[in-house]
Order: C-alpha cells, then sequence, then structure tokens
C-alpha cells in the first residue's frame, strides 16, 4: 500500500482516498463545511485547506487526493490562520441566534468555531437579511444562517434524485431556494436537516422541542420497510422527539426516508390504548386477561401476528399457540399485497421497500404462514407491534388485540391487552436481504403496556388459564 | 451525683446574686453597641450582589427570554422547567418558564449563564409563603428587580 506523512504521522493510504479520509484513519481531525463522504466534492468553503509540502499555494483536502511519499501539515501556522480566517468570513453574515436555533449544540459552524475561530469580530457591517418562503411540511429554512456549502443542492441531485435546490443570485446574495420558491416534493427532506451544517434547514417536526445535549440516544434499527435502514432514537424523560439515521455504508448509508423518521409518532400518540381494555371501558390487567381467555375458551381460534413483531416475539407465539389453543392456526400479515417476501420489491430507487413491516423475512424463516384470506373462526387474537396494517376484522365478534392499538383501530375488539412498540423492547429483525439486526429499548413502556413474553405468562399462569393450556 | 457546693448563707439568700446579674445585663443594655436591629421597621442595605428572589427581565414589554435552555441546562438543582413556542413577533419564547424555588439553592447560575440578561436574582429576600409555590411565568414577569 501505498504510504503518506501527515504531521508527522505515516499513513497507509488506498489509491483514490482523499486527504480528509487519510487523516480521520490516524485520528487527525480536518475541520470542513461543505465535503460530505456520501456527496461529490466541491471544495467551496475552503475550509479544509492544508499544506502540502512542494505545493506553493495551501490544497484543499477534500479535492486532494493523497499521493505516494506526500507530506502534509494540517496545523502549520498557514493552515491556522487560513482557518481562522475562513471561520471569520463565514461568521460576517451569520446571525449568532444560537440560543433560537435547533442546531446549537450538533452545529459544525459553532463547533468549528470554537475549535478554529477568534473569539473576537472585526466587523461592524449590517448583515444581509432574507425573506424565507415556506418551504412544505417537513422543512423549515432560515437563509440568514446559510454559509452556501451546497451541500442540499447535491444531497438533492445526487441521492435524492430530484434537482429541487439552487443557488440564485451570486456572491453576498446568493440566495439557496427551492426552484420557483415550490415547497420541497422529495420523501427524502428530512435528511436537508441532518446535512446542512448549520440551523439553515432544521425539521419543524422538532421544532423548538428539545436542545440537542439533552436528548439521550439509542442505536437502533428503523422499522418502517423491510430495508432495515439503522437509525438513532433520541429521547429525553421517557419521550422520544426524533429519530436520526445512523451511518451504514451496506444499508442505508447517511440516509432515512421521512416515512421512516417520522414513523415513531404512534409510539406517543395520545390516541394509544396503553391501558387494559374490555370492550370500550378501561380494566386492569388481571380482569382483561380473565375477559380473554374466557372469550377465546373452547372456540376455535386463528392467531395473527403482525411481522412487525421481532423474531423472539414470533417464537414464543409459536410456541404459545399450540399450548393453549391446540390445533389452531398460526398467520401473520403486514402489508396487503406483499404477504411473502417473494413480493417484496424495492418501493423507490433511493431506500423504500414495498413491504412496510420490518420482519417479514424472519417471519418467513420461522415457517410462519401468511394470512391470505380470513380463514372460519369464533375467535381471533390479534398480535402486532404498531406498524402493521391490521386485516378486517370489524364484524367479527371475540376479537382479542394484544400489541399497540389506537382507540379507534381496536374500537370493536373484545378486550385489548397493551404491548410494546419497536422503541419500547429489545430484539432481533431480520431485513430483506437477511440480515439480522438489533432494536434497542430506547424507552420504557408507555402506561401499563407490558412486554409481549409477560402478557404470555400472565395468560399461561393466572386462573383458568391454567386448565386451559393442559 | 450530687455535688455539694460550699456556698455561704450571704450566697443563699440570693439578692446580692440576683443584683449582680442584673448588673450585667444592665450594662449591655445601656453601654455595649447593639448587634440586632428592629426588623421589619429597620432594615439591612445588602450588597447589589445578593441573590434572592427570581425575576425575568422585560425590555418595553417583551421578556428577554428566548428559551435557549441554557439556565436548565446549567441549574445544578434541575429547579427550572421551560417550555419553547413561536410567536409572531418573537422566533422563540417561552410558553412555559417555571421555577420550582424549593429545590432552588440560590446559586445564581442561570443568571451567569443567560446570554439575553432574561433571568435574574433581585434583591429580595421575603420569600415565605403559607403554600408550596412553583414560580410560573406571570409571577416571574412582574419587574421588582433593580438590576
Amino acid at each position: 500500500m501505498p504510504k503518506c506523512t501527515i504531521d508527522g504521522r505515516e499513513v497507509e493510504f488506498k489509491a483514490g482516498e482523499n486527504l480528509i479520509e487519510v487523516a480521520r484513519k490516524v485520528g487527525i481531525e480536518v475541520p470542513y463545511f461543505c465535503y460530505h463522504p456520501a456527496l461529490t466534492v466541491v471544495a467551496q468553503c475552503r475550509m479544509c485547506a492544508v499544506e502540502v509540502e512542494k505545493m506553493p499555494k495551501l490544497q484543499t483536502a477534500c479535492s486532494t487526493p493523497a499521493a505516494e511519499g506526500m507530506v502534509v501539515r494540517t496545523n502549520s501556522e498557514r493552515a491556522k490562520q487560513n482557518q481562522k480566517s475562513i471561520m471569520e468570513f463565514l461568521l460576517i453574515n451569520h446571525p449568532l441566534d444560537c440560543p433560537i436555533c435547533d442546531k446549537a449544540g450538533e452545529c459544525d459552524l459553532q463547533d468549528n468555531s470554537y475549535k478554529y475561530g477568534d473569539a473576537y469580530m472585526r466587523t461592524s457591517e449590517e448583515r444581509r437579511t432574507y425573506l424565507d418562503l415556506d418551504m412544505g411540511p417537513v422543512i423549515k429554512k432560515n437563509m440568514n444562517r446559510c454559509i452556501h456549502c451546497t451541500r442540499c443542492i447535491r444531497f438533492g441531485t445526487e441521492v435524492a434524485g430530484i434537482h429541487e435546490m439552487v443557488a440564485v443570485q451570486r456572491g453576498n446574495n446568493t440566495e439557496i431556494t427551492t426552484i420557483d420558491g415550490r415547497p420541497l416534493e422529495t420523501d427524502y427532506a428530512g435528511n436537508y436537516a441532518d446535512i446542512c451544517p448549520t440551523g439553515s434547514l432544521t425539521l419543524k417536526d422538532f421544532r423548538f422541542h428539545k436542545r440537542a445535549w439533552m436528548l439521550k440516544k439509542t442505536a437502533t434499527v428503523c422499522e418502517g420497510c423491510s430495508k432495515g435502514c439503522n437509525m438513532e432514537i433520541h429521547q429525553d424523560n421517557n419521550v422520544i422527539h426524533r429519530t436520526v439515521p445512523r451511518a451504514n455504508p451496506e444499508i442505508n448509508k447517511y440516509w432515512l426516508c421521512d416515512e421512516g423518521r417520522f414513523n415513531y409518532h404512534y409510539v406517543v400518540d395520545p390516541k394509544r390504548v396503553t391501558a387494559p381494555k374490555v370492550g370500550a371501558e378501561r380494566s386492569t390487567w388481571h380482569a382483561a386477561v380473565a375477559e380473554a381467555k374466557a372469550r377465546l375458551h373452547g372456540k376455535k381460534v386463528v392467531v395473527l401476528a403482525g411481522t412487525d413483531l421481532t423474531l423472539e416475539e414470533a417464537k414464543l407465539l409459536q410456541d404459545f399457540v399450540p399450548k393453549a389453543f391446540p390445533g389452531s392456526a398460526l398467520l401473520h400479515f403486514g402489508t396487503p399485497g406483499i404477504e411473502t417476501t417473494a413480493k417484496d420489491a424495492p418501493a423507490d430507487k433511493i431506500l423504500k421497500r414495498k413491504s412496510k413491516t420490518s420482519n417479514l423475512n424472519g417471519f418467513e424463516k420461522l415457517g410462519i404462514k401468511p394470512l391470505e384470506s380470513m380463514p372460519a373462526a369464533d375467535a381471533i387474537l390479534v398480535v402486532r407491534g404498531g406498524r402493521a396494517q391490521l386485516p378486517k376484522v370489524e364484524g367479527l365478534s371475540n376479537v382479542i388485540g394484544l400489541g399497540v392499538f389506537t382507540e379507534s383501530e381496536s374500537a370493536s375488539f373484545a378486550a385489548v391487552l397493551p404491548g410494546t412498540s419497536f422503541a419500547e423492547k429489545d430484539g432481533t429483525i431480520v431485513n430483506y436481504e437477511g440480515r439480522e439486526q438489533r432494536l434497542r429499548r430506547a424507552i420504557t413502556p408507555v402506561g401499563q403496556s407490558k412486554a409481549l413474553g409477560e402478557v404470555l405468562m400472565l395468560w399461561l399462569h393466572s386462573g383458568a388459564a391454567k386448565e386451559a393450556a393442559v | 451525683m450530687l455535688v455539694k457546693r460550699d456556698t455561704t448563707a450571704l450566697q443563699n439568700l440570693y439578692i446580692l446574686e440576683v443584683l449582680k446579674g442584673l448588673w450585667i445585663t444592665m450594662k449591655n443594655m445601656l453601654f455595649v453597641r447593639h448587634v440586632t436591629i428592629q426588623y421589619p421597621e429597620e432594615r439591612r442595605n445588602y450588597s447589589d450582589r445578593y441573590r434572592g428572589m427570581h425575576y425575568i427581565k422585560a425590555t418595553n414589554g417583551v421578556e428577554n427570554c428566548t428559551a435557549c435552555m441554557l439556565c436548565p441546562t446549567v441549574c445544578p438543582a434541575e429547579c427550572i422547567h421551560i417550555e419553547a413556542g413561536e410567536r409572531p413577533d418573537k422566533e422563540k419564547y417561552p410558553v412555559k418558564f417555571d421555577i420550582d424555588v424549593l429545590r432552588c439553592c440560590f446559586c445564581g447560575m442561570c443568571e451567569e449563564a443567560c446570554p439575553k440578561d432574561a433571568i435574574k436574582l433581585s434583591k429580595i429576600y421575603e420569600m415565605s409563603l403559607s403554600t408550596r409555590k412553583v414560580y410560573d411565568k406571570d409571577y416571574l414577569l412582574e419587574q421588582r428587580g433593580h438590576k
């Protein structure tokens, strides 16, 4: 492997790697704004300029591929002076409204200003200001804070596949905007807020909810479709405030679709049933389990399991069903029309897939059969995690719900036993290509919800259930 | 255990002893400088840096606070609770601003952290109440400070 020297340290690199990536290998940080590993290199912000021996001028590290025998200095006097000047230049027009800005605490401009900038400012001129047009339901724009890194423009054309953000005017008057001021159309608009190095593009959904440093982060996996994108849940005080993508070069790279990003809302939905219910009445766990058991006792039962459950939960049900209801069927449901993995296909050219639940592949591996048409039954037990689309069970009596339901979904149910959603449990899900990934518990179960294992234990070990099970 | 004291008959009469004691009392009353004051008629003048009851400073009737959450972040007693919101004349403002003053330790770090000169500790020290009160935004916005 070829070698070069960065700050006096020898580094091996692969041909074509740029200096930022090579320096990162040995823990040397080169500051940058416009560079993003998944986007093309434009070398626009000039922040990453470093000194390369035998080259008369500073070279931008993002656009300079490492070469054999290259000697690079990232912290020489000239490089440092350049960083200081660039920071001062960028802050000429930046409003410094960090107390109001949602990005504060995770802002590249803020961090780099502390590390490489000067604490004093020499400008006394008025800052330029813009009138911001609405950009649709996902993104809130504040052009005053923009530093023209053009990451958003490049993300739109290169990743989201839609050229909707443009830079109009020149020089000091440059404005980043959508064409004709139209609202954003892409289904991946949330990523604009993630890649923006300042607070110019922020999420409306997260606006003023919490400051970034107050959030506790849990690495988990999205349950929005069978792709299994990696993401982080950010919560504080057992309330989920947002979910952000987690880089995984083999699945989702750095991105997350809006559907998956805002999927967490059902977990904290005020309409979610979080206490046991008998009919329309709130009840206790003891009474609700007894009622559910009485309803299903001695009848021809069909157990329907949503493919949004984890592998562990599916296996529990597989063991539980023949014990509790001998001879009854366990079928899975999830997305209408996509009953098997053979029918699952990419829904667009980026991330989304047609199966809108996370674990269809896992259910197939366990040998659980799909629900093609509703079989004849006297009683139905529906188990789901909150994401799978319910099959038509209206008009049937003796339907018991176990898992996450809203009030309206469970209106016709005989009893509801509240379960846990993807954010409230640990478990394994298998994505469309057979990759097993872990869901991590980010918050404790909301209200009186219980994990599936606990509910099944209650079922098997309370009162009349013992006789039914044996 | 009983201790037998050797006292004279004169001492046992107590008249002289009481007069001796009264003399000390009278001496202190008449000739020694007093250290106490007649509160609440008389009041001491406290330093300008005294940290008493909280208030939120307002400029032209608008609260200075922008709900940046630096004070709840720095607060060691975790007694400040803010909810941020948006309104036409102000991009970000506190919808709720509660100080659980029973938990407050009057360290003044909130005042120090505030970038907007909004939260202040006044010189007011008469804060006892007959009920447990959480200072809400309306209460804090009464301009009672001198700073």
